[in-house]
């Protein structure tokens, strides 16, 4: 622990800094004015620069590393912003962009079908949904449950220790991958491929292709997929069994 | 190749922990399950990440599960959380910490706000007459009547 924080401080000062703006903006409860935002979003936005630039290697595209850079700074920074706003409707919202960077970091990462159905999916139904709930349940506006964090500090550092474990293991894994290079241990040829065989990638099904994907998901997981389906059933009639009706009152 | 993925990875972290943060830290129901989605999406980012370190389509197969169990959550919590808004007329997480069993400490520190679910206004949402004249004491009422 100590170790992994002499040999990575700026991964460690970008957690710390991250976690200093996310505490300043938080809605607290004995300040009767908000703060105001622009020192916490700097904090945030120095925290999450600092820690992705000092985890792995930059790409040798210009291009490819500008689009990672402005899609994963915007998704954390919404993030933040998401997690700390006072309105729900402004949260919702905040949401929405969360979701388009990381549909631009899918596509990055040649996941294009998958881009367009998260967006369809969450900008397009589920926030939506989400305004619409809203609109029903809370039409005063900001309240004061709001604009007040439940344990803000503890819930914090809690979720930031875990941030820091995964980031320390990340950084860890290429260090013990070179010495069992080194030892002569050759890690096998990762075997994905033999349980599935149909979800292999090649010249003729390329990742990331229609082709690839529906030949893996009505292949292998052709299972699967029949149960995913009943779930949504299942969910849509629990949903509408669930949801208060108008015999019963008012919402 | 590897360094590549590790970035992916971490924003993939943080967008979960983000999600943790706010599903601790909010009291208003929706604003947890909007938390709770933004935890998902971080997962989508890591199985994408890991489906394409191994060259396979399977981590985009599972992506879509995904994306079908967030569908199927966010219907039957907003379903959930309607019925909730019902009974309470709040979207405070606080007023339903009275679920607990009753021998066990608050999670949380009440009456920080929120009114307890027993002493919410009775008159509210019925509808209202705008005022007129003076306020009748309750000494005059008993007179009068």
């Amino acid at each position: 622990m100590t170790a992994w924080i002499q040999t990575h401080p700026v991964t460690f000062a970008g957690l710390i800094i991250w976690v200093l703006g996310i505490l300043w903006l938080l809605p607290a409860r004995q300040v009767a004015q908000p703060r105001p935002k622009i020192p916490g979003l700097l904090l945030t936005a120095v925290g999450i620069i600092l820690l992705c630039s000092s985890v792995g290697k930059a790409q040798s595209e210009l291009a490819s590393e500008v689009l990672f850079w402005l899609f994963s700074v915007s998704a954390l920074l919404c993030g933040v912003l998401m997690v700390t706003s006072r309105n729900p409707v402004y949260g919702a919202l905040w949401f929405a962009l969360v979701t388009l960077s990381t549909c631009g970091l899918f596509l990055l990462q040649s996941a294009p079908f998958l881009a367009a159905s998260t967006i369809i999916v969450y900008a397009g139904a589920v926030i939506v949904t989400f305004l619409f709930v809203i609109m029903l349940a809370q039409q005063g506006g900001a309240l004061g449950y709001d604009q007040q964090s439940r344990q803000g500090i503890p819930a914090t550092v809690a979720a930031f220790v875990l941030l820091g474990a995964i980031v320390m293991t990340l950084q860890m894994k290429p260090a013990a991958d070179n010495a069992a290079a080194a030892a002569g241990v050759v890690a096998a040829a990762t075997p994905a491929t033999v349980g599935n065989p149909l979800s292999a990638t090649d010249a003729e099904h390329p990742l990331g292709s229609m082709k690839g994907l529906g030949r893996s998901l009505f292949g292998d997981y052709l299972f699967a997929v029949e149960l995913a389906g009943t779930l949504l059933l299942i969910a849509s009639i629990g949903a509408i069994a669930i949801a208060p009706r108008r015999e019963q009152g008012a919402i | 190749m590897s360094g590549d993925v590790e970035r992916f990875l971490v924003v993939g972290a943080g967008l979960f922990v983000l999600g943790v943060v706010g599903f601790l830290t909010r009291r208003n129901l929706i604003m947890m399950i909007l938390s709770a989605e933004m935890m998902l999406h971080g997962v989508s980012l890591t199985l994408v990440t890991f489906g394409r370190m191994h060259g396979t389509s399977e981590g985009q197969a599972f992506t879509i599960f995904t994306l079908t169990v967030a569908a199927c959550e966010a219907g039957l919590a907003l379903a959930l959380v309607l019925n909730l808004y019902r009974k309470s007329h709040s979207l405070d997480i606080q007023l339903w910490s009275r679920l607990r069993e009753p021998d066990l400490q608050s999670p949380a520190d009440e009456g920080s706000g929120g009114t307890p679910l027993t002493e919410r206004d009775p008159y509210k949402g019925l509808p209202k007459l705008t005022p007129a004249g003076r306020m009748p004491s309750d000494s005059e009422a008993v007179r009068n009547s």
